[in-house]
C-alpha cells in the first residue's frame, strides 16, 4: 500500500506555486525523510496530505487510494503540524481527554504510560510544558490514535540537541513497535539521515530525488548528504528515480 | 529496516460510526470553559439583582393598583411617586439607584456583548493560534467539530437570553401596565417576547462568521458591535414600523400602541406642515401660550376645528411583530452559521 501517491499535484497561492507538477510515491513501512530548503514545498505538501488544503492541480491519494480529509483517511493518519499546536490553557489529562473525544480510535493507556514514561506530569497546563515535553506530548497523541501513517511536519525545527534525539527514538520505536508509516520533514537532511529509509529531496515546488535511502546509496555510491545536495544543485528533477518501486 | 506490512486493522475500508456528537460537546464545552464560568457568574449576579428588584417594584405597584378610585388625588400621588422612584430612579432605595429606564437602556447593550465574546473568538482563536491544525485532522473530521463548535454555544445562549426575558416580563410589569412603557416601543419590543434571544443569536452568528472570516478576535468583535448597533437601529427605525401597515387614529393619546408619525389637519381638511403648526403656535391667546398644561395647545387646536391623527401599532400586534422579527433574525442567523461552516470547509492551512 502507497501511504502517499501523488500525480502531477500542485498548488498555487496568491504568491506563486508553491509545489508544481509533484509526481510522487511513497510506499508504506518505511520512516521517509522529506527535506528541502524552507520554501520548498514540504509544508505544502504534507498539509495537503492530511486534508488541510486542496490542491490546485493533480491529484493526491493516501493510504491506499484514500482522499485526503475523508473520513478514512483522517480515522488512519496520525498529524502533528510545525511547533505542535496544542490548547495552551488546557492541563495535559485535559488535553489527552479532548483528543480522545476527537477521535473514534483512541489507546488511552497507552498515552498515559508514555506520558509517564517521558515524566510529563497530566496535571502541568501544556502551556507551561517545555518545548521537547510538547512535542512528545504532540507526539503521543497522534500515536494514540493507532494510526497507519504519521505525519510530523518540521518536528525538530523548535528543539535542543537532546530532545531532538529523545524524539527521534520514540518515533523510530513507534515505527518498529506499530510498523506505522513515518513521513517527517525537516530542512535539515543530517538529522534524519540516520533514521530515514526513504528520502524525498523538494526544491522549488518540485521532486529532485525520492526513492528507498539502500537503493540511492547503491546506485549513487555517495552520502546521502551528498546525493540530496547533488540533486539541488543540480536543478533539474531527478525523474525516474523512483521507477524502481 | 525492511518495508513492514502494516497492521491489518490499519487499512481505512472498514466504515464505523462517526464520533457522537456527546463527545464533541464535552471537547465544545471544556474549550469554553472559563467563557462559561466567568460569564455565568456575571449573568447570575445580574440575574439576581433584577430578580430582587421585580419583587420589590411588584410589590411597590401593587399598592398603586389596588388604590380606589384610580382618578383621585392620593392615587395619582401614589402612582407618581412610584415612577419617580422605580422608573425614574430619583429619590428611591439605593439598590434602585438609576431606576428601570436606565437598567433597560443598558440591557440593550447585553446581547451584542454576549453574542460578541461568545462568537467572535470561537474560529478566530484556532485560526490565530494554528491549533486548527490540530482540531480539523482529528477522526472526527472539521465539518462535524465546527457545527459542534458554533451549535452547542448558540444553544446555550438562546436557553440563557430566554430565561432572562422571563425575568424582564416580571421585571417590567409594573411599568407596561402603568403605561410608562409600551411592549411596542422599541425600548420594550427588544427585551421582551422572542427578541431578546433573537437578537443575541444573530451578534454571535455576526461575530462567528466575522471571527473565521478575519481570522483575529479583535477586530470581529469592533465589527460585530458597530454592524450590530447599524442593524438594531435600521431596524427599530426602518424596517419594524412596516411589519404591518400601520393604523391611522384620531387623537394624540393612544397610550396602547406605537406611534410612528402624527399630524394635524385644519378645519378644511388640509393636513399642517411643520411651518403652518409653527406660525399657528406663535399667534396663540397668551392664556393659551402661557398656560402649564402640556395639553394646552392641542386642547386649544381641538376647541377651533382641528384634528389630531396618528399613525400607529398597536400593542395588540406585539407577538405578530415578535415572531415576524423573530423569524428573519433566525434565517440571518442560520445563514451566518452556513456561511461560517462553508469558510471553515473551503478554508486551508
Amino acid at each position: 500500500m502507497n501511504v502517499i501517491e501523488t500525480s502531477e499535484l500542485g498548488k498555487r497561492y496568491r504568491r506563486g506555486w508553491a509545489l508544481r507538477d509533484c509526481t510522487l510515491t511513497i510506499p508504506g513501512g518505511h520512516i521517509v525523510a522529506l527535506v528541502g530548503p524552507n520554501g520548498a514545498g514540504k509544508t505544502t505538501l504534507l498539509t495537503m496530505a492530511v486534508g488541510l488544503t486542496r490542491p490546485t492541480a493533480g491529484t493526491l491519494t493516501v493510504l491506499g487510494g484514500e482522499p485526503p480529509g475523508s473520513p478514512g483517511a483522517l480515522d488512519h493518519i496520525g498529524f502533528v503540524a510545525q511547533d505542535a499546536p496544542l490548547y495552551r490553557n488546557l492541563p495535559v489529562a485535559d488535553m489527552l481527554h479532548l483528543a480522545r473525544n476527537l477521535n473514534r480510535r483512541w489507546d488511552q493507556r497507552r498515552a498515559e504510560d508514555r506520558l509517564g514514561q517521558l515524566e510529563i506530569p497530566l496535571r502541568q497546563k501544556v502551556g507551561e510544558l517545555s518545548g521537547g515535553q510538547k512535542a512528545q506530548l504532540a507526539l503521543t497523541i497522534a500515536l494514540a490514535r493507532r494510526p497507519a501513517l504519521l505525519v510530523l511536519d518540521e518536528p525538530l525545527a523548535a528543539l535542543d540537541p537532546v530532545a531532538r534525539e529523545d524524539f527521534l527514538a520514540s518515533v523510530v520505536g513507534a515505527a518498529e513497535d506499530d510498523g506505522v508509516s513515518v513521513v517527517l520533514s525537516s530542512h535539515v537532511l543530517a538529522e534524519l539521515e540516520r533514521v530515514c529509509t526513504f528520502l524525498v529531496v523538494l526544491a522549488r515546488g518540485q521532486v529532485r530525488v525520492s526513492g528507498p535511502v539502500r537503493e540511492l546509496l547503491a546506485s549513487h555510491g555517495a552520502g546521502l548528504e551528498e546525493i540530496a545536495l547533488r540533486h539541488l544543485r543540480a536543478g533539474i528533477p531527478s525523474s525516474r528515480t523512483e521507477a524502481g518501486q | 529496516m525492511t518495508a513492514r506490512t502494516i497492521a491489518a486493522d490499519a487499512g481505512p475500508a472498514v466504515r464505523r460510526r462517526p464520533v457522537p456528537w456527546s463527545k464533541l460537546a464535552w471537547v465544545t464545552l471544556r474549550q469554553r470553559r472559563g467563557l462559561l464560568i466567568g460569564g455565568g457568574i456575571l449573568l447570575g449576579v445580574f440575574a439576581v439583582y433584577m430578580v430582587i428588584m421585580a419583587v420589590i417594584q411588584n410589590n411597590a405597584y401593587a399598592t398603586v393598583a389596588a388604590c380606589h378610585p384610580a382618578g383621585a388625588l392620593k392615587c395619582q400621588d401614589l402612582a407618581r411617586t412610584f415612577s419617580r422612584t422605580y422608573w425614574g430612579g430619583g429619590a428611591g432605595p439605593v439598590i434602585a439607584s438609576g431606576g428601570a429606564q436606565t437598567v433597560s437602556s443598558l440591557l440593550f447593550a447585553i446581547p451584542v456583548l454576549l453574542g460578541a465574546f461568545a462568537g467572535a473568538p470561537l474560529l478566530a482563536r484556532e485560526l490565530e493560534s494554528g491549533t486548527f491544525r490540530f482540531a480539523w485532522t482529528q477522526g472526527a473530521g472539521r465539518t462535524r467539530w465546527t457545527v459542534s463548535t458554533l451549535a452547542l454555544p448558540a444553544i446555550i445562549l438562546v436557553a440563557v437570553t430566554g430565561a432572562f426575558t422571563a425575568i424582564f416580563w416580571w421585571y417590567f410589569r409594573p411599568f407596561l401596565a402603568d403605561g410608562q412603557v409600551s411592549e411596542m416601543l422599541p425600548l420594550g419590543f427588544a427585551l421582551l417576547g422572542v427578541a431578546f434571544a433573537a437578537w443575541t443569536l444573530l451578534a454571535y452568528s455576526l461575530a462567528s462568521f466575522l471571527g473565521t472570516l478575519f481570522r483575529r478576535t479583535l477586530p470581529a468583535m469592533a465589527v460585530t458591535l458597530v454592524g450590530y448597533i447599524a442593524l438594531a437601529m435600521a431596524t427599530a427605525t426602518a424596517i419594524r414600523p412596516h411589519y404591518a401597515a400601520p393604523v391611522t387614529v384620531q387623537g394624540w393619546n393612544n397610550g396602547a400602541a406605537w406611534v410612528i408619525s402624527q399630524w394635524v389637519k385644519a378645519p378644511d381638511g388640509q393636513v399642517l406642515n411643520q411651518q403652518a403648526l409653527g406660525g399657528l403656535a406663535q399667534h396663540l391667546p397668551p392664556s393659551v401660550q402661557n398656560s402649564p398644561s402640556p395639553d394646552a395647545f392641542t386642547n386649544w387646536l381641538t376647541q377651533h376645528g382641528y384634528t389630531l391623527w396618528q399613525s400607529v401599532q398597536p400593542n395588540s400586534r406585539f407577538w405578530q411583530f415578535q415572531l415576524t422579527e423573530g423569524a428573519w433574525l433566525l434565517a440571518v442567523s442560520a445563514l451566518l452559521i452556513a456561511a461560517t461552516v462553508w469558510l471553515v470547509r473551503r478554508r486551508g492551512a
